[in-house]
């Protein structure tokens, strides 16, 4: 792999031996994938930092980094962990159980994550942080979590591989990672055109386009999609789904991604409203489930006010609510309206920052949830629990009246 | 040691001299399938101090944490090979954790058995001593 002379420097240990290992992770996985050199980046943002999934040998990993002196050499955020930070009881509610221990773990991993400069942002939603938004279209980035990962390439016209682990930190460290897949521009070219028909999709159909697109889709290059997306978070849950039922890291959607599609797609495929209608009737809610969760990805503060409009009048719920947000989105909130938060409380949701229900220690096998995202619906589903699909208003429905 | 060598060459990912009993997976994902605390496969088969030798690898990337787990609690293998392409995760993984790595060595599947002796060189060159049984 062609280095630059600042690069061998790093290399040879002149910035610190942490540094040079982060950049011998780079280049070595790099040279695996066959990249001919390094790209420097412009913000990283890293995944995999819940206690539940990297344990105590991820925490020690992460403070031997911290402890020899690796900081990041381009802003970073990072990704939710197994519970709200300023309030750790808050989902005991909803039945999540948060062990003394499971705190101190994931203290050490944010500590360290701290030391090295990283912006404790816990949210899967990078994209809705005005700063990221700030970064210039064509720009590379290093992201690890898929949804983030499918919305920067799709929406933002950043470029990002799909950065899991530690990779994302890796690149964060050094300011670099591999120039390969999607930082490449014939990479991003799209050739296959899925038109979408019948109307607008709300984010329950958009959620199963996402898969039935992730699991036909033939070979890596983004499926070029033609599809009318209701709103932010039809968008958004068709992203995360795409991201969840497969490896594609972009789609280019037709009137939404900056890059210009081919005029003549080399393959057109059809999929029509009973596609979705079918796909869809899999997952329908058959009855009333013990948990309504909303924000996966973290949910925006317009949508919980959609919610308490959608809920008004109605009193205590019948299947506690949960919704799950960034701090930054829970403090637009709070601005908007100050009593938000403890009129929702009143009536039985819950309101939580930093976590979701996918990366918390919640519910076990038969747990029945509904929920407006597929990919909580991919994710719980695996756990064993009984998840059904439907969009916020139907929700809000079910909420009041049950099933 | 026994018997005739039968040898292999790949690409050296991760450089490094290591010797030691073969424990061979078809495909494999760290993650949920290694535990990194006592070293064994789900199938109860021990890594530990074994050359271990993939056909491919797969799943999900927090896979890196456990490979470099299994260092931490010193039940790392002595080397990993795989049949195919190393991906990012194993890569990853194999550095932070200072293990061995050489893929793309073909034949490796059929060539090498459970417990077949297995000495894998800096160059890339992988020496296959045929257990007896």
């Amino acid at each position: 792999m062609y280095l630059t002379r600042e690069e061998e420097r790093i290399l040879a240990g002149e910035e610190g031996e942490a540094k040079a290992e982060a950049l011998r992770i780079i280049v070595k996985v790099g040279e695996a994938l066959g990249a001919e050199r390094l790209v420097p980046i412009a913000h990283a943002h890293v995944s995999g930092i819940s206690y539940g999934t990297i344990g105590d040998h991820g925490a020690s990993l992460l403070e031997d980094l911290a402890s020899r002196g690796a900081r990041v050499a381009v802003p970073t955020t990072v990704n939710p962990v197994g519970y709200d930070a300023e309030d750790p009881g808050v989902l005991e509610k909803a039945g999540a159980r948060i062990t003394p221990e499971f705190v101190k773990g994931q203290s050490r991993i944010l500590g360290a994550l701290r030391r090295m400069g990283a912006d404790l942002t816990l949210t899967c939603t990078p994209y809705y942080i005005p700063e990221v938004r700030g970064i210039p279209a064509g720009s590379s980035v290093a992201w690890g979590e898929s949804n983030a990962i499918l919305y920067a390439n799709s929406v933002l016209g950043l470029r990002t591989n799909r950065e899991g682990g530690p990779l994302a930190l890796m690149a964060a460290l050094t300011g670099r990672t591999y120039y390969w897949g999607m930082h490449l521009d014939q990479e991003r070219v799209p050739q296959i055109l899925y038109n979408v028909e019948g109307g607008i999709l709300d984010e329950a159909r958009a959620g199963v386009l996402g898969e039935i697109i992730a699991t036909s889709h033939k070979g890596h290059r983004p499926p070029l999609v033609n599809a009318r997306l209701r709103d932010e978070i039809a968008l958004r849950e068709f992203l995360a789904a795409l991201g969840a039922a497969g490896s594609l890291a972009m789609a280019h959607i037709q009137g939404v991604t900056p890059e210009k599609p081919p005029e003549k797609p080399e393959e057109r495929i059809t999929i029509s409203a009973k596609d979705l209608e079918e796909r869809l009737d899999k997952y329908r809610p058959t009855g009333t489930p013990d948990v309504i969760f909303i924000g996966c990805p973290h949910a925006q503060a317009s949508d919980v006010e959609r919610l308490a409009r959608l809920l008004r009048g109605a009193g205590r719920v019948r299947a506690r609510v949960v919704v799950t947000l960034s701090k930054r989105e829970y403090s637009r909130l709070l601005a908007n309206n100050p009593r938000i938060i403890g009129d929702l409380s009143r009536m039985g949701v819950i309101i939580a920052r930093d976590t979701c229900l996918i990366v918390s220690p919640f519910g076990q096998p038969g747990t029945r949830v509904a929920t407006n995202s597929y990919k909580a619906l991919f994710y719980l589903s695996k756990r064993g629990m009984k998840v059904s699909l439907a969009p916020l208003k139907d929700l809000a429905r079910i909420a009041v009246e049950g099933v | 040691m026994e018997g005739q060598a039968v040898s292999l060459k790949g690409r050296v990912l991760v450089e490094g001299n290591a010797t030691g009993k073969a424990v061979v997976v078809e495909a494999l994902s760290f993650y949920g399938e290694v535990d990194p605390k006592t070293g064994t496969l789900n199938d109860g088969r021990s890594i530990t101090g074994r050359v271990l030798v993939i056909g491919r690898p797969r799943g999900s990337t927090v896979g890196s944490y456990t490979i470099y787990g299994l260092k931490y609690y010193g039940k790392a293998p002595k080397a990993i090979i795989v049949e195919n392409d190393a991906d990012p995760i194993l890569v990853a993984g194999a550095v932070l954790a200072g293990i061995p790595l050489v893929d793309r060595v073909m034949g490796a599947l059929s060539a090498i058995s459970d417990c077949d002796q297995v000495e894998v060189l800096s160059s890339g060159v992988v020496r296959v001593y045929k257990s007896k049984a």
